[in-house]
């Protein structure tokens, strides 16, 4: 589905200048304008879908890219958009990021549909300090293939439920995936770390990408001297254009440095669309990567860089009913449990590119480090610095729409909650204490809590 | 295929003069009667009307391969066009289950993965309906159906076809029909009931928290299928040149799509589908707050509709031949995308 032309900012002021009395104060009010400047009104499914409030002369820029981010791509040789596969996990960016939100997880063995995948490696370290790859797999599972060529494996998936008791004697019940690999096209090595990532929001990245080094690196506490029991730790990630290490920000681990690579890796990994950035196939050198191939690269680097465009200039939902008595306790007990010391609500971006993006005031409610997270929600598969333990963490703007946008969305890097009290409930390791502050807190107070995030 | 593009038109002054016109005085008004209409009357009957024409379709295909000859053809052409109506009648509103369960792309992708539609041609893999269903959707739907049945310059004769590709078509409508089904069963009150998200808006809706919400997107809806038809449907092949960027061209079908892309716009703004509807449309709501913008809306889609059906011969021909009849139209449906998006849509986000 396309996305919308209009400006929902000017409706937003004229509302404010529509109040009555009652007015909130403003420090009720505040992150309103979740994204800043950048900030969309809209409660319903396409709330994910607008661009930037204040998109301006860029508009052109933001279309042509939308344009590219739905494309579907085929088999070449092909007159138009050729270069598929030979194996993939999706044929089009929007099969995954499903109205540019959270995908559903697979709801049964083989599920096509789903936008989950499986990242592959083996022990130790591959080049530049990433992970190392599966051979004759590489570092991710394509579940599809062009006719004519074998898809890498079958994704399997089994459900195990678990039962959680709160202190005030409810039960609430947990759904646990465990992935396998199925019908490997060739046998799988033993030994392979397996990272299911499922696909995540696109809107807001560009003012994260925005956001100054400074901001976060000042926010890490690697060895937790502050002694708060949260330490975060940045991701340290090869940035293929500069050929240099620098900050990760994007995936769930912080895998990727821009916003630009990070489209880039997922049209070369998803989809088998070869460019610049990933100039050989996903399946270089394997028994099924013998057709289907173009001589040159599938995508040019303004390709690339429209559709990177598109979602960097999608605009941030607003939050709603932030001045309900339920919601304004839910943000205190969000405090109070110390959520916020790692999903940090207010961040400032600096100079951009794209200038609507620059100088903002944003509450993303994340610092983009890395925190261990526990066993129960840990994969064991490294990615640059981050350990087999550690997650980025997730920004919650928009979040409380995540159901509107797509009924079957759901919560964590593998898409096991189902709700976002499910996605509380597995927070482990640095989040533990917040996660038992959840947990022993009283039915309302459990309530406001998730009242507060589904206003976000 | 949805392209989109935008017309950077936004006239921020005509946000900001409607503060306090709540000239009814009640300030919660009850568009219930435009909800049930719109949903019912036009969402779900477009929808049986497309899941009636695929299995039409579906037959079709199925009569040719068992007796393959010029009249067959035709009848499945025929039937190919005819189901194509109700599925461009349905991109004004491409939300819900179409879009959350991946019919669109199972329908509708394009371009036409030719080169692995060549391969399975010449394989021996059983061309079955359930082998179909399993395939992307730049393998089946709409596109590949039509890429079948007319070739690459519309002009395929019955002794050109080989068996195999009467046995894809035949399987190929069937996955067709059985995604109409499942499409209109989302929306059904006797299966997945989706139309009583938008029914029921504001009250027990889990989708749209208010009637308002619903009718936003329902406008939204209009905009984005407005703008896609003169800024992208249209706007590629003729501003490139380039008949590989035209959608329907192997069936000349382009005019048609299109016209029918706009009485999609029609039939939610009126409130009527085909002999149905009782009228109670967003029409209701403009004409409540400005009466001659409602009767220019009114003009406005007539004359988008009119100018479509006039470009001469087949939108191939005319994107070289007849220039000023493809930008006359393209004029009138970017004028009916700007008051859509300009007037209509503001009065709707004020509510």
């Amino acid at each position: 589905m396309p996305d919308k032309v209009f400006f929902l900012l000017p409706v937003f002021l004229l509302l404010l200048g529509c109040q009555k009395d009652d007015q909130p104060k403003p420090d009720e009010l505040e992150g309103l304008m979740a994204g800043g400047g950048t900030t969309v009104f809209s409660t319903g499914p396409d709330a994910y879908t607008f661009p930037l409030a204040n998109i301006g002369g860029y508009l052109g820029q933001h279309a042509a890219g939308d344009a590219a981010f739905e494309q579907a791509f085929v088999t070449a040789p092909a007159p138009q958009f050729g270069g598929i596969g030979p194996v993939f996990n999706q044929n089009a960016c929007i099969a995954c990021h499903v109205r540019n939100g959270r995908s559903a997880p697979p709801v049964h063995t083989g599920d096509p549909a789903t936008g989950l995948l499986l990242r592959l490696s083996i022990p130790g370290e591959g080049a530049q300090g990433g992970a190392l790859p599966v051979p004759g797999f590489g570092v991710q599972l394509q579940t599809k293939a062009i006719f004519g060529e074998m898809p890498e494996g079958t994704l399997a998936v089994a459900y195990k439920q678990e039962v959680v008791e709160f202190l005030t004697g409810e039960k609430a019940s947990l759904q646990l995936p465990v992935f396998a690999i199925e019908n490997p096209y060739q046998p799988l090595p033993v030994g392979v770390l397996t990272s299911p990532r499922n696909a995540p929001p696109v809107f807001g990245l560009g003012l994260l990408e925005a956001i100054p080094e400074a901001g976060i690196l000042a926010l890490a506490d690697e060895n937790d001297s502050n002694g708060d029991g949260i330490s975060g730790r940045p991701n340290w990630v090869w940035d293929i254009k500069e050929q240099r290490t620098v900050l990760g920000r994007f995936g769930w681990k912080a895998g990727n440095p821009t916003a630009v690579q990070q489209t880039a890796d997922a049209f070369n990994h998803d989809m088998g669309i070869t460019n610049s950035y990933f100039p050989m196939e996903n399946c270089q050198g394997q028994g099924n990567c013998q057709s289907g191939l173009s001589p040159g690269l599938d995508i040019d680097d303004d390709f690339v860089e429209t559709t990177a465009f598109y979602f960097k200039t999608l605009g941030v939902p607003g939050p709603r009913g932030l001045d309900d008595e339920v919601v304004k306790i839910g943000r205190e007990l969000f405090d109070a449990a110390k959520c916020s010391s790692c999903h940090v609500p207010k961040h400032q971006t600096g100079s951009d590119a794209i200038s609507a993006l620059s100088f903002q005031t944003i509450y993303p409610y994340t610092d983009l480090l890395l925190h261990d997270m526990g066993e129960g929600l840990a994969d064991g598969r490294p990615d640059f610095s981050a350990s087999g333990q550690e997650w980025r963490t997730p920004p919650l703007w928009g979040i409380g729409l995540a159901q509107v946008v797509n009924p079957k969305a759901s919560f964590l890097h593998d898409g096991r909650a189902r709700t976002l009290e499910e996605a509380i409930l597995w927070h482990g390791g640095e989040a533990e204490a917040s996660r038992n502050f959840y947990k022993n807190a009283s039915k309302k107070e459990r309530e406001a809590m998730v009242a507060f995030l589904k206003a976000l | 295929m949805k392209f989109n593009h935008y017309l950077s038109v936004l006239a921020f002054s005509l946000f900001l003069a409607s503060c306090g016109d709540d000239d009814t005085g009640t300030g919660t008004a009850d568009y219930a009667d435009v909800l049930a209409n719109v949903g019912t009357n036009v969402f779900l009957k477009t929808y049986e009307d497309l899941k009636d024409r695929a299995i039409q379709l579906q037959n079709a295909t199925a009569a040719l391969e068992a007796l393959p000859n010029s009249a067959n053809l035709e009848a499945a052409r025929a039937a190919w066009v005819a189901a194509r109506s109700p599925w461009e009648q349905s991109e004004g509103f491409l939300f819900g289950p179409v879009d959350q369960e991946g019919l669109d792309p199972s329908l509708d992708s394009w371009p036409v993965n030719v080169t692995d539609l060549n391969n399975v041609l010449a394989s021996s893999n059983a061309l079955t309906v359930d082998f179909l269903k399993a395939q992307e959707g730049t393998l089946k739907g709409f596109h590949t159906i039509e890429y079948l049945l007319w070739g690459t310059d519309g002009n395929k004769q019955p002794d050109t076809f080989t068996e195999r590709e009467y046995e894809y078509l035949a399987a190929c409508a069937g996955a067709l029909a059985a995604d109409a089904a499942a499409l209109y069963d989302l929306w059904s009150p006797a299966g997945g009931n989706y139309v009583k998200q938008v029914t029921d808006a504001g009250n027990g809706s889990n989708i749209y928290i208010s009637q308002k919400a619903a009718l936003e997107e329902m406008a939204n809806g209009l905009i984005v299928i407005a703008d896609e038809v003169a800024n992208g449907k249209i706007n590629d092949p003729f501003s490139q040149k380039d008949l590989s960027l035209e959608e329907s061209r192997f069936s000349a079908n382009s005019k048609a799509d299109f016209a029918d892309n706009i009485r999609s716009i029609q039939n939610i703004y009126t409130g009527k589908y085909g002999s149905g509807g009782n009228g109670n449309g967003i029409a209701n709501i403009i004409k409540a707050k400005n009466v001659a913008l409602d009767a220019r809306v009114y003009a406005e889609i007539a004359v988008a509709i009119q100018a479509i059906e006039a470009i001469p011969g087949t939108f191939s021909d005319a994107v070289f031949n007849a220039g000023t009849a493809v930008e006359n139209a393209q004029q009138q449906v970017r004028g009916l995308l700007s008051t859509l998006e300009s007037e209509v849509l503001p009065i709707i986000s004020n509510l």
